[in-house]
């Protein structure tokens, strides 16, 4: 034990030596950043001249802004709607995927794509499917032609279903309302009815529905029509389905992984008992995957109360007041093009932005803990 | 073990020699003017430029262009922020005030007023006053642009329709329209954005100006509402069509695809058309005459050559803006059917008296600088802001959503607020 | 009473059997409708990708009603490609038009009944490109060499009311030495002759059906097939270095990702292991945050951090005799070297490991910086595997920060922001061609790296939220 003293100061500084770099860096490019975003927030500033302080002065003129509080509602509306529709889908998406069957690696491959792929290019592709003459409105087109031979196929399904159903429990089979064993008799049924249908003329598609061209980028319409003024801007809900899309595959996993952490032997002793499945899936699936829900429903607003990508990729193609959302107003702010920086209103609106996110995600964890 | 500490010690110093070799950058013995503009053709255009008009004829100087794909003017207000900014640059009238204003252009009349090569009254009058702010000139334009009405001759000939010419107004243009679009099935008459930078010429025929006397806007009144009641009415009438509409992205789009039978758009739809539909046989006129005043409008779109306040090398940047602009550049610019030069002496060029469908556009789209009240496209320091609510009032009368008077009302408040 | 017990064993022997059937038939339709639903999921999410591959080829992807195959993908129109290919004195991948060619070609048209078909007048037209670089050179033109034969009628039916007549005539290349590489051919017909099929499907219809075009008839069958993706090659190149530019954004993109990977599993390593496994004073409070800046948007720093690099670092980089570090890729890999999740994913995975080994470890002697390089990293093999890609991934799709600090020149971008100034170039003008064939090229690689590594990607995602 040479050196003694020194090799303990050594030993001292050893944490700090290791941690050196990530100080560094989270000192200079996020507390610093922070500290600094805070102070531009009370001043003028448009790069070029130094900053002058204003004090609240930029805060007033958001509550002004009627840009800002544009932006302000779509990030709410965007933030809340898809978090909860990624939620219940990926939810839904990892209870089929938790099935033993072969191949489930390949599917969930499958599903992950979308996650994988950058937002600039899921967007662009986007964008292409929901041109006025693109394939959204052709699906939709064809969807409203085939109305008749679809519904007669829902309302065969239906009906052949309960029938088999009951003779079962007629039988004394506790069969349930689901037995896919008839679902798919019955959907192979429906469907050999509705061909059948169709070749003797009786249904069929109908021949003079008008094309479907809805323009869902270019609008300033809101959708639903009934909802007033929580409606949705529709190119901000053409993005809401994308993100969906693109989230729910990632946040699959998560439930998975929660999923498999659920002990067998809970669903079997359910089973014993003679739980149907969905009280089985009300008393042990959620209550074991609170945890996990609290953290897809923290990951899903963080991110979603940021979007910025496809309002940027969009761009002039939709109104920009329809799909604005706050991390693009303090970009416009910050570097507007045509105008000298704002820097100071942009400030003030990404602290709101920060303090909307804290305060979603802590209410957030209020109600999934209670 | 000891191979992952190999590796990451490798990487490690891969890492930071690769950071060494970017921070590092070469220096050459020669004074570097950097200039920089638009990507895309520009980038072609300049680079022949310096290598045949500017480059052989400097010492120890060499022009270098730095081109900006996507965001230019972002890039610029930030790169001159930073202190990085190029040595010459374009400066497109539309953002141009708010750039003057930052202190961050080069006025350049002292230079001028010393130049041998480059005077005032050389370049087109109305395009020099563009770029002049505070009774200084801030940048010499390089080119022009303003808005031609395009027709294409087989529709009107199937239809058996006389072409659009220079004696049609509002309401002749109107029925001529409605008459090829009733002889064709499938066909609109004329592609209609919802975009100020098409409608405002209607407005200026009218007699509307942007800033009144006070500096405000007024577009409830009866001249900017004649001009809005004719555009949005086309559509209304089903004679025009906004181009998104029919699955296109502007009118030269529609144009081209031979879903409309004209369009309002500048020589920069000839290069476009050249590649889409090189066969497409189309004609321009000036823009229709409003049947009150009589008067035609139109736009200039102009871009100019300014200098950084901030550059190191400025004697040597105004050499190069001298040779950027001299009249043997501008002319090979203008017979390569390139863009339309600034300087006034062009017009005599035979170029434009040449039987060229693409000459005898140019010639259209020249001559619109100086026919009826023409305006830069410009709106002061308000930019983009000063549009954004006409153009949303456009879009929502022409597709139905709004009428006129709830539109131009919300607009004005939209304005007023703007303006406060 | 045997007999009783027999019939009762034998029925209860049968009711046993019919229940064991049923249960297998349960097992059997559970899975097929799990398939079912799998199947129907996948289409909704690999759907949209693989209908964008495939129009990616079409000449134009906007067309109504939409479609699965287009002429790109019919064979028929391969071998026309390779044949006019190799007549045009090319291969049969790769045409061209060199001297001594004689390329044949037919085109069928149809009339009603009635009108008499006039003959086709056709050009080889002198094209000069109107957007991009190509706009500037002068390109030689094939039209100086080739000369079109006679055009021959060569058949001509009637059926029900409509006639239809086939023409032939072959294009020459009389020159001596001059090879172009495309030969455009335009071919004009009287209004009221409706086109019906070519050797080759044209590029365009236009003047209201009257003049069929196309590109360049002897292309061979890869520019033929892959047009789209040609023009993504040969539309976007640097003047000023020669350098292609989607290549450079792939290049740019990978390098970019590799080298913040390394800075990432150094720098959030040790951090983790420093907040994982050790006492200093401090801890808790750069804990927290750790915590808060992972909840905090990029938006609300990125200003600053803008000027942060605009000044060199704090004026740093001077000392290196470097200035701003705007537009540099060490600005953007000094801001970006580690973020706060990554530390958080490398603390809980030290702190789920034993502590059994680095605690005999210090019992030898071993200072703390050994017991990290020697017995901690090389147990953390899992985790940084999980990290590596999920930085990896982070930066190919990255598009905010890069769109911020890297604009010039294009040369410079990453992947994201090149398909941005695609959008600005093709998607404004609704020319959908090379903006799909441009996003489809950027999504293989990572598409590849993904079913390769799909164990890590996905272990990745449930290390960053299970153990949170």
């Amino acid at each position: 034990m040479r050196a003694h003293g020194v090799s303990r100061a050594w030993e001292k500084a050893a944490p700090y030596i290791l941690l050196a770099p990530f100080i560094f860096h989270i000192t200079a490019f996020f507390g610093y950043a922070f500290a600094r975003t805070f102070y531009f927030s009370f001043t003028e500033y448009n790069l070029f001249a130094s900053p002058r302080w204003v004090g609240l002065q930029n805060y007033v003129d958001l509550v002004r802004n009627v840009q800002f509080g544009r932006a302000l509602r779509n990030s709410l509306q965007f933030a809340v709607i898809v978090t909860l529709a990624q939620t219940c889908l990926a939810l839904i998406l990892a209870v089929v995927m938790n099935s033993r069957v072969r191949g489930i690696r390949f599917f969930r491959a499958a599903y992950y794509m979308p996650s994988v792929t950058s937002s600039v290019v899921i967007t662009l592709i986007f964008m292409w499917l929901f041109q006025r003459g693109g394939v959204i409105n052709y699906l939709t087109t064809k969807f409203i032609e085939y109305r008749a031979p679809i519904g007669v196929f829902i309302a065969c399904l239906v009906v052949i279903q309960v029938l088999l159903v009951l003779r079962d429990r007629a039988g004394g089979w506790p069969a349930s309302w689901f037995e896919p064993a008839f679902l798919l008799m019955s959907a192979v049924f429906s469907f050999v009815l509705v061909l059948a249908l169709q070749a003797a003329r009786i249904i069929g598609p109908n021949p003079n529905v008008e094309i479907v061209r809805t323009v869902w980028l270019n609008t300033r319409q809101t959708v639903p029509g009934w909802a007033g003024s929580l409606a949705v801007p529709r190119p901000l809900a053409a993005i809401m389905m994308l993100n969906t899309w693109t989230t729910a595959p990632t946040m699959m996993l998560l439930f998975l992984a929660g999923l498999q952490d659920i002990p067998r032997e809970l669903y079997e002793a359910a089973a014993v008992d003679g739980a149907a499945p969905a009280a089985a899936f009300r008393h042990i699936t959620l209550p074991g995957l609170r945890n996990v829900t609290y953290l897809v429903l923290s990951m899903g607003l963080i991110s979603t109360l940021q979007m910025f990508d496809q309002v940027a990729i969009v761009g002039e193609q939709a109104p920009r007041e329809s799909v604005i959302t706050l991390a693009y107003f303090i970009y416009s702010n910050a570097f507007p093009g045509s105008a000298v920086p704002r820097i100071g209103a942009a400030s003030a609106a990404a602290i709101v932005l920060a303090v909307f996110t804290m305060v979603l995600v802590s209410l957030q964890k209020r109600i999934t803990r209670s | 073990m000891k191979r992952v500490k190999r590796v990451v010690t490798l990487l490690t110093a891969i890492v930071l020699t690769l950071a060494v070799a970017m921070c590092t950058g070469a220096a050459g013995a020669d004074v570097q003017v950097r200039i920089a503009g638009f990507g895309g053709v520009d980038l072609a255009i300049v680079e022949e430029l310096i290598a045949k008009f500017v480059q052989p004829k400097l010492k120890g100087v060499k022009a270098v262009y730095e081109p900006i794909a996507d965001g230019y003017d972002r890039w610029l207000v930030n790169s001159l922020s930073a202190g990085t900014g190029p040595d010459l640059f374009y400066v497109d009238i539309f953002w141009s005030r708010g750039l003057f204003s930052s202190g961050a252009v080069e006025p350049l009349d002292s230079y001028i007023a010393k130049s041998k090569m480059l005077k005032t009254t050389d370049i087109t009058t109305s395009l020099l006053n563009a770029f002049t702010y505070n009774g200084k000139v801030y940048g010499i334009p390089k080119d022009f642009n303003t808005l031609a009405l395009f027709y294409n001759r087989d529709m009107f000939d199937v239809a058996k329709v006389p072409y659009p010419d220079e004696s049609d107004d509002w309401n002749t243009l109107t029925d001529k329209l409605r008459k090829v679009q009733a002889g064709l099935p499938g066909v609109y008459g004329i592609a209609l954005a919802p975009e100020y930078a098409r409608m405002g010429p209607f407005a200026y025929a009218a007699g509307f100006s942007v800033f009144d006397a006070k500096g405000k806007s007024n577009v409830i009144g009866s001249q900017f509402r004649e001009g809005f009641e004719f555009y949005t009415g086309l559509a209304k009438k089903g004679v025009g069509i906004m181009p998104a509409d029919i699955g296109q992205g502007w009118g030269g789009g529609a144009f081209a695809a031979e879903k409309v039978a004209a369009c309002l758009e500048g020589a920069w739809i000839i290069g476009f058309l050249r590649d889409q539909s090189p066969n497409l046989n189309y004609g321009a006129t000036l823009l229709p005459k409003n049947p009150r005043t009589g008067q035609r409008g139109n736009l200039i779109f102009t871009v100019s050559w300014s200098m950084n306040a901030q550059s190191k090398h400025k004697q040597e940047a105004f050499q190069v803006l001298e040779l950027l602009t001299s009249p043997e550049a501008q002319q090979w610019v203008l017979e390569r059917g390139l863009a339309l030069p600034s300087r006034q002496a062009l017009i005599d060029n035979p170029y434009f008296k040449s039987a060229d469908k693409e000459a005898a556009a140019n010639y259209i789209v020249f001559r619109g600088a100086s026919d009826g009240n023409v305006f830069p496209f410009e709106f002061a320091a308000y930019g983009d802001d000063w549009m954004t609510p006409i153009n949303q009032v456009l879009s929502a009368v022409m597709s139905g959503e709004q009428t006129v008077d709830v539109a131009l009302k919300e607009a004005q408040k939209r304005l007023d607020e703007l303006m406060k | 009473m045997r007999l009783d017990e027999g019939m009762a064993e034998q029925d209860r022997r049968a009711g046993a059997e019919n229940r064991r059937k049923l249960a297998a038939r349960r097992r059997w339709a559970k899975a097929a409708a799990v398939y079912v639903l799998l199947l129907g999921f996948s289409l909704l999410f690999v759907g949209p990708m693989a209908f964008a591959m495939l129009s990616s080829l079409k000449d134009n992807p906007v067309e109504w009603p939409p479609r699965l195959g287009s002429p790109q993908l019919s064979p028929a129109n391969w071998v026309s490609a390779a044949r006019l290919g190799l007549a045009g004195g090319g291969t049969a991948f790769f045409g061209q038009f060199a001297p001594g060619a004689v390329v044949p070609f037919s085109i069928t048209y149809e009339v009603d009944e009635g009108g008499e078909p006039g003959t086709p007048i056709v050009r080889v037209p002198r094209r000069v490109p109107g957007a991009g670089p190509a706009a500037i050179i002068a390109e030689p033109f094939a039209a100086d060499d080739a000369v079109v034969s006679e055009v021959r009628e060569v058949g001509r039916t009637t059926t029900e009311g409509v006639v239809r007549v086939t023409y032939e005539f072959d294009i020459r290349h009389v020159g001596s030495d001059m090879v172009y590489g495309k030969l455009p051919l335009d071919i004009e017909v009287p209004m009221y002759q409706r086109f019906v099929r070519a050797t080759l499907a044209p590029n365009r219809i236009e003047r209201l059906g009257r003049v069929q075009s196309w590109n360049n008839v002897t292309s061979g069958v890869i520019p033929y097939v892959f047009y789209n993706y040609h023009r993504v090659f040969r539309e976007n190149y640097s003047r000023a270095t020669g350098k292609n530019l989607f290549v450079a954004w792939i290049r740019n993109s990978f390098m970019l990702a590799g080298i913040k990977v390394v800075t990432t599993l150094v720098v959030a390593s040790m951090a983790g292991y420093a907040l994982a496994r050790l006492k200093f004073f401090g801890r808790n409070a750069l804990f927290n945050l750790v915590l808060f800046s992972m909840m905090i948007p990029g938006q609300v720093t990125f200003v600053s951090n803008y000027l942060v690099l605009r000044d060199g670092i704090f004026g740093l980089t001077r000392l290196f005799g470097g200035g701003s570090l705007i537009n540099t890729w060490t600005g953007y890999v000094v801001s970006t070297m580690v973020g706060g999740s990554a530390v958080f994913i490398m603390k809980q995975f030290f702190e789920g490991l034993p502590t059994e080994l680095e605690e005999s470890a210090r019992i030898d002697g071993a200072s703390v910086l050994k017991t990290y390089s020697r017995i901690m990293l090389p147990l953390a093999g899992p985790a940084l595997g999980a990290l590596a890609i999920l930085t990896f991934q982070g930066t190919w799709n990255e598009f905010f920060w890069p769109l911020v600090i890297l604009t010039s020149p294009p040369d410079k971008y990453t992947l994201t922001l090149g398909l941005l100034s695609f959008r600005t170039t093709y998607a404004v003008a609704f020319d959908w061609g090379p903006m799909l064939a441009g996003t489809v090229m950027s999504a293989l690689p990572i598409v590849v790296m993904f079913i390769v590594f799909q164990r890590y990607f996905v272990e990745g995602i449930s290390f960053s939220g299970i153990k949170g």
